[in-house]
């Protein structure tokens, strides 16, 4: 409730412009009304998934011609050509955002540059419904809306609407995902979001918006020719985004209404706007790249408490995913190039049970961890969980099976809350779909609560409760090893694979890690700890493995482990 | 200087009249007349609006030298739209609605118009429309707006009986740019032609960014074609067809666009004559005859910026056309005593050959296409001074 | 006819070659795809044009200071458009920073320079038209020269094979105590130089326009997704396929339709082999 107040406040007093202003403000409203339900919706998409489609005026310009030629050609109704527009816009968008899921950024925003072109093109070309170079009339909606107040009420409307549809799916596990897959795409498979499947979803949503977005520009512009959908346009939308803030919606909001109404202040201004709007897009990368969100972020520059110390509470952890039986590795080879990291590697982890690896740099820890949860497509060999073979590089099949992880470097969300860091480990967990979320159904409301109450449970697990709201990159270096901890305890997982998680600890915190990880074994949670602490791994570990150039050198409990002749010379040092 | 002596009386006229009238009706009299000029001062699509420019601020500065219309001083609200029909829709309502003009002159580029001109019509404002797109001028859809330059089927005639009866082409090679105004007009030349029984020989849509257009030069020639017919305003695409036609040894006369004549163009040409033989659509108004002199009422026009404003850069047609739209609205408000809309509205329906320095006007209610097509000759490309361009041949 | 189309798709097609090695070369030093590479072309131009055709500047020292003032953009680029983003590579600012520099390059020549085509001087002038117009053929010798030059240094000099090893490994060679930074600044100087040759020769065939810069800016990526990343070689294939086959598809198919047919060429390439038809390096992710 809180969240939206600002939204209120800004949208009820732009509902009251009407009684102090002329027709001209009206058109200018409109306009940023109208370009909003575009950037509203675009903003999920290079907001918060951090895609950059800089070309979305092609989804402008097909729902604009979409939503014309209907009314002109067929004499369809001005409704129902803006839904047809949006239906078109939505499949459209699904195409322009495609390429996003194979290729890198800036290859895919030159993708969103070429359907730019070729949609202006397609509209010359198509004389008989885009009327070719003479262009075609906007659709004409009926009174009161068509007086330029009408129409800017009728937009703004739709304006708050996209706002509330955007921020129920920005503040869902949609939103957090698509802000994984920006910052941390790597953390975003291993707690199970499949990218294809949101990107497309979102693009989904976001071409609809532009889709409709492209019908109410032909309405304010009342005649479309290809030369009204510009590419400075295009790149507005997209600075209106950047300069507002990633990851917010009011930023943007914001953003879009300045880059709408500078123009205007500005008249003499007019030949250097361009100009002028690169130049910010510049000044907000190098300076800024919080944007506007963060200036408005007041709740993250109050400072953080200097000696604040982890308490994790070990006793709290309760319950576990059922294990499907052992994770087992048979006979698992994997080379890069010519060098082989894991060199017919078998070894079993069980739940309820620590099992240390440990061995020097290069030895093949880490790509043992990355082949157990997926990252990797061993050459030979398989990996097992039970009978069932675990599938190979796909990473985001694991946490449905109840395999959590940490990481070497943690992967943290820095611009979203540790809570929000927290709950990403949860996203598997959601029940309510696409549309429930975008409508806040009661199923999402209710997945929202219960995946909040795990997170904040987890938090206080490792004792991160109190810092459930701040961002996360304000985090210390140890914080986040346990904020990583608790996102993988989240899902109640059968098995936790920790990649190094006593780095950078204190010693104090070393030992506080290895209670936790101890009482999470005796809940019976299966734990891969790879780790250089000796101490660390001596202390906790059920059983240890020895690696050496991606080979087993020893294995077995840890006193035998430090009765073993080659670990002691080769490893242990002494 | 006919025009200037007959506005300087009738302002003396009208300063006498205001003086005799209740001081009330007076005060509410000498609020200026607001007109919106709404151009493209900046940006690709500059060139035509500068020259305009030149022509609307001397007409006004005239105006309101001599006291105005009826002790009532023109006020330009001018609105720089880069040629970008998004911002002309802003700027065309915020000089209707915030300044409330009592006229508006612009935009002046098609993409600009076709999405202004309904708005101009909804808050029925007199509109000036300088724009050739046929659809801009309809006056049931659009009774406030009239049109003071020719329209696209009037030029498109104008090129289309100077290849059939002076350059006596059979065949024809039509093209447009790849852009709005470049595909319509080449569809609709090609319809014209295909109707006057000329046969098009070569039909295509070229993209003004291509490097080298010497293929379909090639193919206009090996078709057979015995003139050129270029729809584009870009000088680049323009100066490469002259180039290239140079280069393919094809002495075929090239008729067209206006933008052939610009001053860019002789910039580009990478010889001279490669310019000869360019035929451009302009004015008799504009046009020097055979001894070199312009038609008296232009020439004295001429005479009098001479030295103040400059006219080698820019057409001539741009500028008188300027100075030709303030007149028109000054000389409404002056006869009807009103700067109301409908006033103004009804004077222009029964202007009757009024004689600007550009052409000669006639509006009716129910034709607004105010241009009378026998004004519009051909003209030499290559032979521009302060604007203005000799005759084509076959003009006697 | 045929002979025309060739011509004139050989040269433009040497000459999106010649911004992809611009591309690339500003890759490989930083990891980073820069919007500028196309302006850099389009600086080459209008400085060209500026400094020999309207200052009269003699042809030669016209010429040098021209690569000097793009290979001097190049540095600027690097200065502010990429150093301060290179810490967060993976947040991808680059892509905002350079395509906001691009920008303002492109509006302020349109500004001060004109937003009309300009002409450019004619260099030598032997062959006075026909396909083997200097227009046509000096853009390929650029590429060419280009190309030789580049292998030399890489396989020849000391300086080019550090250029190498910052563009394998980056990481390990900054261990190596090669001077990664100093390295970098100069890849981006030769790729200004590269850029502004690009837009130097292909003058009197593109003409000093401010709104080549784009057209370049993305015709010059395709060879580099064409022909992999960091592909030289491949770059040049895929410039001069591209080259022709814009020509060949504007005779074919006219203006509205060939644009079309190269975007869709361009997106279906990258769709099916995003990593470009001669391939290109694949990073290690976790």
């Amino acid at each position: 409730m809180q969240r939206s107040l600002p939204y209120v406040a800004l949208f009820g007093a732009a509902a009251l412009l009407p009684f102090f202003s002329n027709d001209y403000w009206a058109v200018i409203g409109a306009r940023a009304a109208v370009y909003w339900v575009l950037v509203g919706g675009l903003n999920l998409v290079v907001g918060f998934g951090g895609q950059l489609a800089i070309g979305y005026v092609a989804l402008l310009t097909l729902g604009a011609y979409t939503a014309s030629a209907m009314v002109a050609r067929f004499g369809l109704d001005p409704f129902l050509a803006y839904g047809m527009a949006g239906v078109v816009g939505a499949g459209a968008g699904v195409i322009v955002g495609l390429p996003a899921l194979r290729l890198r950024t800036f290859y895919f925003a030159m993708t969103t540059l070429g359907f730019a072109t070729i949609v202006t093109q397609i509209a010359l070309a198509w004389q008989s419904v885009t009327g070719g170079g003479i262009g075609i009339a906007g659709p004409e909606l009926p009174q009161p809306l068509d007086s330029p107040w009408g129409f800017y009420l009728f937009a703004l409307a739709l304006a708050a609407l996209v706002t509330w549809l955007s921020s129920n799916v920005a503040h869902s596990r949609f939103g957090r995902s698509l802000v994984a897959i920006r910052d941390a795409e790597v953390a975003a498979e291993a707690v199970g979001i499949a990218k294809p499947r949101l990107l497309s979803t979102v693009f989904l949503f976001s071409g609809a918006c532009a889709g409709v977005a492209g019908g109410l520009f032909a309405t304010l512009q009342t005649y479309i020719t290809p030369d009204a959908f510009s590419f400075d346009l295009s790149v507005t939308f997209f600075i209106a985004i950047l300069v507002g803030g990633r990851g917010s919606i009011m930023g943007p909001l914001i953003g879009n209404v300045l880059l709408t109404l500078l123009p205007e202040v500005a008249a003499p201004l007019v030949a250097w706007s361009t100009f002028l709007y690169a130049a910010l897009l510049l000044a907000i990368v190098l300076a800024m790249p919080g944007g506007i969100a963060a200036l408005l972020d007041f709740r993250n520059r109050r400072p953080l408490a200097a000696n604040r110390s982890i308490v994790p509470r070990p006793e709290r952890i309760s319950g576990h995913g059922t294990a499907r039986g052992d994770i087992v590795l048979k006979n698992v080879v994997l080379a890069f190039g010519g060098v082989r990291a894991i060199d017919g590697l078998d070894m079993t982890i069980r739940p309820g049970e620590v099992h240390g690896l440990i061995g020097p740099n290069g030895s093949g820890k880490t790509t043992t961890l990355n082949v157990i949860s997926g990252y990797y497509a061993p050459q030979q060999g398989e990996a097992f969980l039970g009978t069932v073979a675990l599938p190979h590089g796909n990473p985001q099949t694991r946490a449905a099976l109840g395999i959590a992880r940490t990481f070497q470097t943690p992967r943290l969300i820095g611009e979203a809350s540790v809570l929000d860091n927290v709950t990403i480990g949860a996203t598997i967990a959601g029940t309510a779909g696409f549309l429930e979320t975008v409508f806040c159904l009661p199923r999402h409301r209710a997945d929202e609560k219960r995946l909040a109450a795990r997170a904040m449970d987890a938090l206080a697990t490792v004792g991160l409760d109190a810092l459930a709201d701040v961002r996360a990159d304000r985090l210390q270096h140890s914080e986040l090893r346990f904020m990583e901890i608790a996102r993988a305890l989240i899902l109640n997982p059968a098995f936790i694979l920790l990649d190094e998680p006593a780095a950078g600890l204190s010693s104090e915190e070393i030992a506080r890690l290895g209670a936790l990880i101890g009482a999470m074994a005796k809940q019976g949670i299966g734990i891969l700890l790879v780790e250089h602490h000796a101490d660390l791994i001596f202390d906790i570990c059920d059983h240890v493995t020895v690696l050496n150039l991606g080979r087993e050198l020893a294995s077995g409990t840890p006193a035998e482990i430090r009765a073993h002749k080659e670990v002691v010379s080769a490893y242990l040092g002494g | 200087m006919i025009l200037s002596r007959r506005t300087l009386a009738k302002g003396t006229i009208a300063t006498a009249a205001a003086a005799s009238i209740p001081a009330q009706v007076r005060a509410a009299d000498a609020e200026p007349i607001r007109i919106g000029w709404l151009a493209a001062l900046t940006g690709p699509l500059a060139s035509p609006s500068i020259g305009f420019d030149r022509g609307v601020q001397w007409a006004t500065n005239e105006i309101n030298a001599k006291g105005g219309v009826r002790g009532r001083k023109i006020e330009l609200v001018i609105r720089d739209t880069q040629g970008e029909p998004t911002k002309a829709v802003n700027a065309t309502q915020e000089v209707i609605s915030r300044h409330k003009v009592h006229a508006i002159w612009g935009p002046t580029n098609s993409g600009e118009l076709l999405a202004t001109t309904p708005i101009m019509a909804r808050a029925k404002v007199p509109s000036l429309v300088a724009g050739v797109v046929n659809s801009l001028i309809d006056p049931v859809k659009f009774p406030n707006a009239f049109r003071v330059t020719p329209a696209n089927s009037q030029w498109d005639e104008a090129v289309r009986n100077y290849a059939m009866k002076v350059v006596k082409a059979k065949k024809v090679a039509v093209f447009g740019d790849a852009t709005g105004y470049g595909t319509a007009a080449r569809d609709d030349s090609v319809a014209g032609f295909v109707k006057a029984g000329v046969e098009v020989v070569y039909s295509g849509i070229i993209d003004p960014a291509l490097p080298d257009i010497m293929p379909e030069v090639l193919r206009m020639k090996n078709a057979g074609a015995e003139a050129i017919i270029p729809w584009t305003v870009s000088s680049g695409l323009a100066a490469r067809l002259m180039n290239a036609r140079a280069e393919a040894n094809w002495n075929v006369p090239i008729v067209g666009h206006p933008v052939l004549g610009t001053g860019e163009i002789g910039k580009l040409v990478t010889k001279p004559e490669n310019w000869d033989k360019v035929y451009i659509i302009g004015y008799k108004s504009c046009s020097f005859d055979a001894t070199g002199k312009l038609p008296p009422r232009t020439q004295a026009f001429v005479d009098a910026v001479q030295g103040k404003m400059p006219l080698q850069d820019t057409s001539l047609w741009w500028v008188v056309s300027g100075v030709d739209s303030i007149r028109l609205i000054a000389e409404a408000v002056d006869k009807t005593g009103s700067s109301d809309a409908d006033k103004i509205i009804a004077h222009w329906n029964t202007l009757k050959d009024w004689p600007g320095l550009y052409g000669t006007y006639s509006f009716s209610p129910t034709e607004h296409n105010g241009y009378k097509t026998e004004e519009i000759v051909m003209q030499r490309a290559n032979s521009a001074r302060d604007g203005a361009f000799a005759l084509a041949p076959g003009y006697a | 006819m045929l002979a025309a189309i060739l011509a004139a798709g050989i040269a433009v097609g040497a000459t999106y070659a010649l911004i992809g090695i611009t591309y690339n070369l500003m890759f490989s030093a930083s990891r980073v795809m820069s919007f500028t590479a196309g302006q850099l072309g389009m600086v080459g131009g209008v400085l060209g044009a500026l400094f020999i055709g309207r200052m009269g500047i003699p042809i030669i020292p016209g010429f040098v200071l021209a690569l000097a003032g793009c290979a001097a953009i190049g540095v600027v680029t690097e200065f502010i458009a990429v150093r301060p983003v290179l810490k967060a590579l993976d947040q991808h600012l680059y892509v905002l920073s350079t395509l906001g520099l691009a920008l303002m390059i492109q509006q302020f020549t349109a500004i001060e320079w004109s937003t009309e085509p300009q002409p450019f001087p004619r260099l030598i002038g032997v062959v006075s038209g026909g396909p083997f117009d200097e227009k046509f053929w000096l853009p390929v010798v650029a590429c060419a020269i280009t190309v030789a030059g580049l292998e030399y240094l890489y396989r020849r000099t000391l300086v080019g094979r550090a250029f190498l090893a910052i563009a394998e490994d980056n990481f390990a060679a900054r261990a190596l105590g090669l001077p990664e930074r100093n390295l970098r600044v100069a890849s981006y100087a030769l790729a200004g130089v590269v850029g502004g040759l690009a837009g130097f020769a292909s003058g009197e065939l593109l003409l000093a326009f401010f709104a080549n810069g784009a057209m370049l800016n993305f015709l010059g990526f395709v060879p580099v997704a064409l022909g992999g990343l960091g592909n030289n070689r491949g770059a040049l294939i895929g410039g001069l396929a591209l080259g022709i086959f814009q020509q060949a598809a504007n005779f074919i198919v006219g203006g509205v339709f060939a644009s079309v047919a190269v975007f869709t060429v361009f997106i279906l390439v990258l769709l099916l082999r995003p990593q470009g038809l001669f391939g290109a390096p694949v990073a290690r992710r976790v």
